[in-house]
């Protein structure tokens, strides 16, 4: 796997990113400033987690769309566990994230023992988990977290958003995990041929689990994070996200039939959208004018790469 | 077989219709990506006989085919229907010229009736140009009765009808467009022996007519038995065309080769060692029943029978795709359950599967990557795939099977069918196997890469490996086994030594295995 060919998309998304970091802080005195780049790490942090996790899922040529039901049950349960049931708030934590994970590897199960395409899978458990979120709160949100709590989602490390370390962190890993290992072997001779990845002695199944119960996982975290950051727990939590997350990756260059990505492109492509996003804002442009742009760069650079992909031959 | 007793009719030998040949190729050459896939090819096809097309896989036979049917054009060269040169820049331009095949892989809708299909795309149309459904109906029935196949009902859908019937649709169809020629693209490769007997009657009949038939196949008792001359291709040229009354089996096989026989399949080195891998009774479903038989080390075992005997099914079973449900399979005399493909692996089971693109390789990825798949855990440095180490890997490989690539960079997908087939090779022998099992091993590949994978297995085999090895090529099966099961209908129905392992009696034990399934 020459690194040249695998960076190419990566490259392109490099230079893009930095033209829009430029464009973008020409137009607002106010993007291009510590305090609001750090800022922006901190609101990209949990749809960059759980990103991580869906760039190995889009690799081995599934998809997750319940990513943002399982952080809305996680953050729901979390809630539930410690008021409710009175645990104590780690305990509640944990046995919240545990969980979240639980739900993953339900998805991976069904997708792996009962050969069902990950998108009905998850399109399935993406309205159960929701539908479980919404009956367990009752529609109540849940509030009064202790002090110490509010770290995850609001302190600060040297100065750095906590989760932004957290996200650093879990960045490292899933990038050696996927780009060194035999783990990461196996993610992408899954996507490129399943089969003869299973007649080569692949754990296909296995790998798959593991997977599907990572992108759970690290939903639960975004969950913990999030209901830090807002103080308030509420069933509604995290819907929509798997678009977002689902949006990075593939703008990343990962490609949607399997076989192809990096965790690096997945990382480009969530600066290069919460850039937009937030310096598109503060130049003045509304809500929706955001959309059509960030629309438009996917658009943009996924025909980039078609054209490069072509120019490589057969 | 009736060889010979066709040779005196119809065949046109006379002069006089030469003037009308139904089609006639004059110095075609096709290339594909710069490569010369057929190069200078010369023959004609007469009125009323059956003229075969031979050569090994990869010699150009459909290539051929192809741009007499009008799906490829030729390069250079011409081809004359009638005495005129036409272009066929679609397949519609060489129905109209009266060429029709029938395909290995019948194109035909399983939703519409047999009638719909014979007429598809040549309705019948009314005055008001609706559909004439009782015309069509009519004609369907005649033109079915007139190849002896009273017993078809033309309201039936297809998707309920055998592989035979279905063929004979096609035929009846191609019929419909009034061909003069009709190209069988191995006609009897899937086909029970009932159903062959009756397409032969069928070829017969419809050469009696003065239907010219272009017959490829790779049966020799069918080519004796029906054919009148005989084209040989090999890598693309045109070795000869001869009747068929002065050529026999040995002299076709060493034009198709370009080399006496003998010289083709290495002899055997060494003697054989313990027992490597033996099945006791093993059963999966209906498509493995009660498989009992040994494999030593240093042994060639080639497992021969039509396709659907189970003879893949029996390889998936061993190599823990599709696990035993019955049965013991011992490996060094030890039973062992054998569950999934690394269990086998792990056990020094190897598997090269019948179909390189989907089982074999990741086309889209790497020389290198593919190699390393099946091996991975042994080339790591802590945690992680020491990237040095599967590229020196792919490297020795290239060289140990003179892989021909530009380096271990190299996509799979660029490479000839035989290279690829060697980077599975090379991947499966990456991990050291003491049992390989290869399915169809020299399937779509050339006849130079084919004699290296045949050297190479004698040599594997000389150093102690023992092989299992399911053909459907009955030369090879014969060429390169010290034994031969032969299956049928799930079952190992018959079991030869070298000396008793002839065409005739192997042969003989695949068909009427195949009748004994069907009654």
């Amino acid at each position: 796997m020459t690194l040249s060919r695998l960076l190419r998309h990566e490259t392109i998304l490099a230079v893009l990113t930095v033209i829009a970091l430029i464009v973008l802080a020409s137009l607002s005195d106010k993007f291009f400033t510590t305090e609001n780049l750090l800022n922006q790490g901190r609101l990209m942090s949990e749809v960059g987690l759980v990103a991580l996790a869906m760039t190995f899922v889009i690799v081995t040529g599934g998809i997750d769309l319940s990513v943002g039901s399982i952080l809305g049950l996680t953050a729901i349960l979390l809630g539930v566990f410690w008021k409710n049931l009175g645990l104590p708030l780690p305990a509640a934590i944990a046995l919240a994230m545990l969980c979240g994970t639980f739900a993953g590897w339900v998805n991976g199960y069904i997708i792996t023992r009962f050969n069902v395409p990950a998108l009905i899978a998850t399109l399935a458990t993406l309205a159960l988990y929701r539908g479980l979120a919404e009956g367990i709160s009752q529609a109540r949100s849940v509030r009064g977290y202790p002090e110490w709590f509010f770290f995850f989602g609001q302190g600060e490390v040297l100065g750095v958003p906590f989760q932004l370390w957290l996200l650093g962190i879990a960045t490292v890993i899933a990038a050696v995990v996927l780009g060194l290992t035999p783990f990461g072997r196996a993610t992408y001779a899954i996507g490129a041929n399943e089969t003869a990845a299973r007649f080569s002695g692949i754990r296909v199944n296995a790998t798959k689990l593991w997977i599907y119960s990572a992108a759970g996982f690290l939903s639960a975290l975004a969950a913990v994070v999030f209901v830090s950051r807002v103080t308030t727990t509420r069933s509604d939590m995290g819907t929509g996200l798997e678009l977002d997350v689902i949006t990075g990756v593939v703008l990343g260059g990962t490609s949607i039939f399997g076989g192809r990505g990096t965790i690096i492109g997945t990382v480009l492509g969530l600066i290069l959208i919460q850039a937009l996003k937030n310096g598109l804002a503060l130049s003045g442009v509304k809500g929706d004018g955001t959309i059509v742009v960030i629309g438009l760069v996917l658009i943009g650079a996924i025909l980039v790469g078609a054209l490069f992909d072509k120019n490589r031959g057969g | 077989m009736g060889s010979g007793t066709q040779n005196s009719d119809s065949a046109g030998g006379d002069g006089a219709t030469s003037g009308f040949l139904p089609i006639e190729l004059r110095a075609v050459s096709k290339s594909f990506a710069g490569i010369k896939v057929v190069s200078n090819v010369s023959f004609d096809i007469r009125p009323g006989e059956v003229h075969a097309l031979m050569g090994e896989n990869g010699a150009g036979k459909s290539t051929m085919i192809k741009i007499m049917a009008g799906l490829h054009q030729a390069d250079e060269g011409d081809i004359l229907v009638n005495g005129k040169v036409v272009k066929f820049a679609s397949p519609k331009d060489a129905h109209a010229a009266g060429i029709a095949t029938v395909h290995q892989e019948l194109l035909l809708f399983p939703e519409l009736t047999v009638a719909e299909n014979i007429f598809l795309g040549q309705t019948p149309k009314t005055a008001m140009g609706l559909i004439d459904w009782q015309a069509m109906r009519v004609r369907a029935r005649d033109l079915l009765n007139s190849l002896d196949s009273h017993d078809l009902d033309i309201d039936q859908k297809v998707a309920s009808l055998s592989v035979g019937n279905r063929q004979r649709i096609e035929i009846a169809r191609a019929l419909a467009q009034d061909a003069r020629v009709l190209i069988m693209d191995e006609p009897t490769a899937a086909l029970a022996e009932a159903d062959v007997q009756r397409l032969m009657a069928i070829v017969r009949n419809l050469c009696a007519r003065g239907v010219a038939i272009v017959y490829v196949s790779h049966r020799m008792p069918e080519i004796f038995a029906l054919a009148n001359r005989v084209t040989v291709l090999r890598d693309g040229q045109h070795v000869a065309t001869k009747p068929v009354s002065e050529v026999d089996e040995a002299k076709l096989v060493s034009m198709m080769v370009g080399r006496s026989i003998d010289r083709l399949y290495p002899p055997k080195q060494g003697e054989n060692g313990n027992v490597a891998l033996e099945l006791r009774k093993v059963s999966f479903g209906k498509v493995v029943r009660d498989i009992s038989f040994s494999l030593r080390y240093g042994e060639i075992l080639g497992l021969a029978g039509l396709v659907g005997s189970g003879r893949t099914e029996t390889a998936l079973t061993i190599f823990g795709i599709t696990p035993p449900t019955s049965g013991d399979i011992l490996v060094d005399g030890k039973p062992q359950v054998i569950s999934s493909p690394e269990a086998a692996r792990d056990l020094g089971i190897a598997y090269v599967p019948e179909d390189r693109g989907q089982q074999g390789l990741i086309k889209a990825q790497s020389i290198e990557d593919n190699i390393a798949l099946a091996n991975l855990r042994r080339l790591m440095r802590g945690i992680f795939v020491d990237a040095a180490r599967v590229t020196e890997e792919a490297r020795k490989a290239i060289t140990r099977f003179g892989i021909r690539a530009r380096g271990p960079e190299q996509l799979v997908r660029q490479l000839s069918g035989g290279n690829q087939q060697k980077v599975v090779l090379g991947k499966w022998l990456a991990t050291n196997p003491r049992i390989l099992i290869m399915d169809e091993p020299t399937r779509g590949i050339d006849v130079g890469a084919k004699a290296e994978i045949h050297q190479l297995m004698r040599k594997l085999a000389g150093e102690g490996m023992a092989i299992l090895m399911i053909s459907s090529e009955l030369p090879e099966v014969l060429g390169m086994s010290d034994r031969v099961l032969v299956m049928g209908g799930g079952r190992v129905v018959a079991e030869f030594d070298k000396a008793h392992a002839t065409a005739e009696a192997v042969g003989a034990e695949m068909t009427r295995s195949d009748a004994r399934d069907a009654a």
